[in-house]
């Protein structure tokens, strides 16, 4: 219900809307209309009236009687005696220097002219000037021996086959001069420009059907090519006059104008975006049957068909085609539907001013226009195709273009933001360097000052402090260390780790050995940051210093290995840093808190929190033989050392 | 016992050192090894002393009241080439040590260390046995490694031309940035340990920028002047 009451009020806007745009539109096409009629009148080529022959006696079927000409004849279908115009005219010999010609502007379908019995002209010779559907007209020198001073006989043989009558238009006989002008504009208009469309046609023939063969998808191109090369076919394939040799080509050329304007038709159904209808191939049907009919039956036959099938079918479709882009201009609005429409309004006009002729109704010395129009607006059509397929690829081109500048707008954006995200990045690993930094420098440096300032405060002896002093001097060279870029090869922290460790333990005579049971050492750690490694070398120290005070340690040995992690998930290479020394050992924890060292508990425990913050294991074993302090680092380092507590 | 070089004489060494306890712990330590010391406390004390003639090593602070260590490296190294030259250095930060080496140290020594150790460190240098610590070498090899790239922005610190380190030198830094030993380091390339220290002291003397000389080889290396 309420999808009803809610289209209700669409109807008389659309009403509204039909009306404001189809009656412009009828109005322009009546306005053309209106041109058109006007245009062929002033088109109308002018003739040399001064020598024209009028007065005729036509002999037909044994009756003679006189005629005026224009003169229409019946319709008939017999090359047999035919119908015999016979007239006089007069020639003064003082004209005689630029030679006497005889001009025949119209005549249907093919026709002999003879002076005083001398044939000096006959149509039949060049095919082309036979076809009804061209205006061709004909001249030819009079030879001057045949010219008497004086009054002459002109006799005027007109070859008629049917369904059409036969028409001859006012002969011309004078001198050449005065008659070639007229001809020269009939041939141009005629002959020349059909001959120059068709070319046309042939070359944008070929330039649709490769868009079509290379856009499969839009058959518009395929079908407006296939109506073209029918129409160039139709007009250079030159109709043999009759008595035919073979009497099917020209049949089945007939068949050409009924297909090409079904081709019209489909084409501006399918160029209007509309789906060509099933029942939409009847149209092809009358063009076929005169196709078949020419194909089985001999003349006349498909000629009487295609006056009776062939020629309405044509306007059927010029109507529809109307129809169509009327109905695409009240859609659209557009300057192509406009611009056919206005085409085949003019195509329509010319047909029905063709179908007047035909018929009598206007006499208008039976000039064919159709055939003309509709091949200038097949190169209309044409154009506009090519230019719409020239302004798509504009489209693409500058499509392509945005597309180039918004890649662009969005990689700068991009790299803004990339840029920004660094920046921030950046900013927070500076912030954790310099919070790691001051707790590093806090829990040790702080507190071994703190101590040394105790201990001078105290008095106490010089070696204390000593000690503490150069506590507080090796933390203070392992926070600065720790700052160095290692490039996550732990062995290059080792490396300095040495150096120092060696130095702390030669005035104690103590030997550091030091083993490297893997080539490479340890595995490569991109992960590794400062903090994992002031961890790590704090543990080493811290079990150093505690072979050193505590277990009286002589040998202290550092072996380094990789081992392949096999077992479970851990897959990959992980480390192992071994220290043992040759000392008395301690008692560990659960032993009771024995062992007199509290300060080596605190110590232990420090060990297992710095090896947890760096996500490794440490394995303590300690017997009345020496300590062994093995600290298994993970495969992969945690990214924060806050992570594991 | 008194050090004596090849002529028999003891070993003069020129000590440039502005603050006075570590003066003393460092002359203590070289006096009680048996050199003959002569200390001084600022550029101006220390250019007057090396008027006198040359020491057989000069030792010196970077940091001195009136000017930097630096200079007098270079001056000492153009008027006695045969000077061994030791940079103090309270932490052996690479960025000094390695400042003073491209203007002709030899060595470099911490201001902590042990008595023995610092006696001991002069007798190498003496002996041509530059000492080179871990962190030194793994400054050395990490500019090796940017060179090699030669990509955007050079690294921080002292500009410092590794270009004509051979590859075996290079394998030598590695080592000792690794920490391994010089006997370790000699089986692991093959060589013989004795020839260790030579190939360090060769690395000091290619790291050295002769002024001239190097800015010739800097051009003819990039195609500036064709020889």
């Amino acid at each position: 219900m309420s999808e009803i009451a809610a289209k209700a009020p669409v109807k008389p806007a659309r009403r509204r809307l039909l009306a404001s745009r189809l009656v412009p539109y009828l109005l322009l096409q009546a306005l053309i209309v209106i041109a058109t009629i006007l245009g062929l009148r002033l088109l109308q080529p002018s003739d040399p009236d001064d020598h024209a022959v009028t007065a005729f006696s036509l002999r037909e079927d044994g009756v003679t009687r006189p005629v005026t000409l224009p003169h229409f004849t019946a319709s008939r279908y017999s090359l047999a005696d035919p119908p015999l115009y016979t007239g006089t005219f007069t020639f003064r010999s003082g004209d005689a220097a630029s030679g006497w010609s005889v001009y025949l502007p119209r005549f249907s379908n093919a026709a002999e002219v003879a002076v005083n019995g001398v044939v000096v002209l006959d149509s039949r010779r060049d095919a082309n000037a036979n076809r009804p559907d061209r205006n061709t007209p004909q001249i030819a020198l009079i030879p001057a021996s045949l010219l008497r001073d004086g009054s002459n006989e002109i006799t005027v043989r007109l070859f008629v086959w049917g369904p059409l009558k036969g028409f001859l238009d006012t002969v011309y006989v004078g001198p050449d001069a005065a008659l070639r002008p007229a001809y020269e504009t009939r041939t141009l208009l005629f002959v020349t420009l059909q001959v120059v469309f068709s070319a046309w046609q042939s070359i944008l023939a070929v330039i649709l059907a490769i868009m079509w063969l290379m856009r499969r998808r839009e058959p518009v191109y395929g079908v407006l090519a296939v109506a073209m090369v029918l129409g160039v076919i139709q007009a250079f394939m030159p109709p043999p006059v009759p008595p035919f040799t073979v009497s099917r080509l020209p049949a089945v050329l007939l068949a050409s104008a009924p297909i090409e304007s079904a081709l019209i038709v489909a084409f501006g159904v399918l160029f209007f975006g509309w789906r060509w209808p099933r029942y939409g191939a009847l149209l092809f049907a009358p063009g076929l049957i005169i196709f078949v009919v020419g194909l089985i039956a001999g003349p006349p036959l498909p000629r009487i068909l295609f006056l009776v099938l062939g020629v309405p079918t044509v306007g059927l479709s010029l109507f529809l085609m109307a129809c169509v882009t009327a109905a695409a201009v009240i859609r659209r609005q557009d300057a192509a539907s406009f611009t056919i429409g206005c085409a085949v309004t003019i195509v329509l006009t010319c047909w029905i001013h063709d179908m007047l002729s035909v018929f009598e109704i206007v006499t208008n010395e039976r000039i064919f226009v159709s055939r003309l129009s509709y091949s200038a607006m097949l190169v209309a059509i044409g154009a506009g195709l090519t230019w719409r397929f020239a302004r798509a690829l504009n489209q693409v081109d500058s499509f392509a273009g945005q597309l180039v500048t918004r890649v662009r707008e969005a990689e700068e954006r991009l790299k803004a933001s990339f840029a920004r995200e660094e920046e921030r990045a950046r900013a927070a690993a500076l912030a954790n360097e310099r919070t790691r930094l001051m707790r590093d420098l806090h829990d040790g440096l702080g507190g071994q000052l703190v101590s040394i300032v105790a201990l001078s405060e105290r008095g106490h002896e010089g070696a204390t402090i000593t000690d503490a002093a150069r506590a507080a001097l090796k933390d203070l060279r392992l926070v600065i260390d720790s700052m160095d870029d290692i490039g996550g090869d732990l062995m290059l922290a080792l490396g300095s780790w040495r150096e120092r460790a060696t130095a702390q333990l030669r005035p104690h005579d103590i030997a550091l050995d030091w083993r490297v049971a893997t080539p490479q050492g340890l595995p490569l750690h991109p992960e590794l940051r400062p903090s994992h490694v002031i961890q790590i070398v704090r543990i080493l120290d811290e079990a150093v210093t505690n072979a050193v005070k505590h277990a009286k340690a002589r040998h202290i040995a550092v072996t380094i290995e990789t081992l392949e992690g096999g077992q479970g998930n851990d897959q990959g290479p992980y480390g192992v840093i071994s220290v043992t020394d040759d000392g008395c050992g301690f008692a560990l924890a659960g032993n009771g808190e024995a062992a007199g060292a509290s300060q080596t508990t605190r110590g232990l425990r420090n060990m297992r929190s710095r090896a947890a913050r760096c996500g490794a294991v440490l394995e303590l074993s300690s017997e009345g033989s020496g300590t062994r302090v093995r600290l298994q680092l993970p495969q992969v380092f945690p990214d924060s050392d806050a992570a594991a507590g | 016992m008194s050090e004596q070089g090849e002529t028999g004489e003891a070993i003069t060494i020129l000590l440039v050192e502005d603050d006075a306890p570590t003066c003393w712990r460092l002359q203590d330590a070289l006096v009680k090894g048996g050199y003959e010391v002569r200390s001084a406390g600022t550029l101006s004390e220390a250019r007057s002393a090396l008027g006198d003639g040359a020491p057989r090593v000069l030792l010196t602070d970077l940091r001195l009241p009136d000017g930097h260590g630096i200079e007098l490296i270079r001056e000492t190294r153009q008027r006695f080439p045969d000077t061994e030259i030791m940079v103090i250095s309270a932490l052996g930060d690479e960025e000094s040590v390695i400042s003073a080496i491209t203007v002709g140290a030899t060595g470099y020594l911490l201001k902590d260390a042990f008595p023995t150790d610092i006696a001991t460190t002069v007798r190498d240098l003496v002996a041509g046995h530059s000492p080179i610590s871990a962190s030194i070498a793994r400054f050395i090899v990490r500019r090796t490694q940017g060179t090699a790239q030669s990509t955007a922005e050079p690294p921080p610190g002292p500009a410092l031309n590794t270009a004509r380190l051979t590859p075996r030198e290079i394998d030598i830094l590695w080592g000792i940035a690794k920490g391994f030993s010089y006997a370790e380091i000699a089986s692991h390339l093959g060589l013989s340990k004795q020839t260790v220290p030579g190939h360090i002291k060769n690395i000091y003397r290619k790291l050295e920028v002769h002024t001239r000389s190097e800015a010739v080889f800097e051009a003819v290396q990039q195609g500036l002047i064709k020889l």
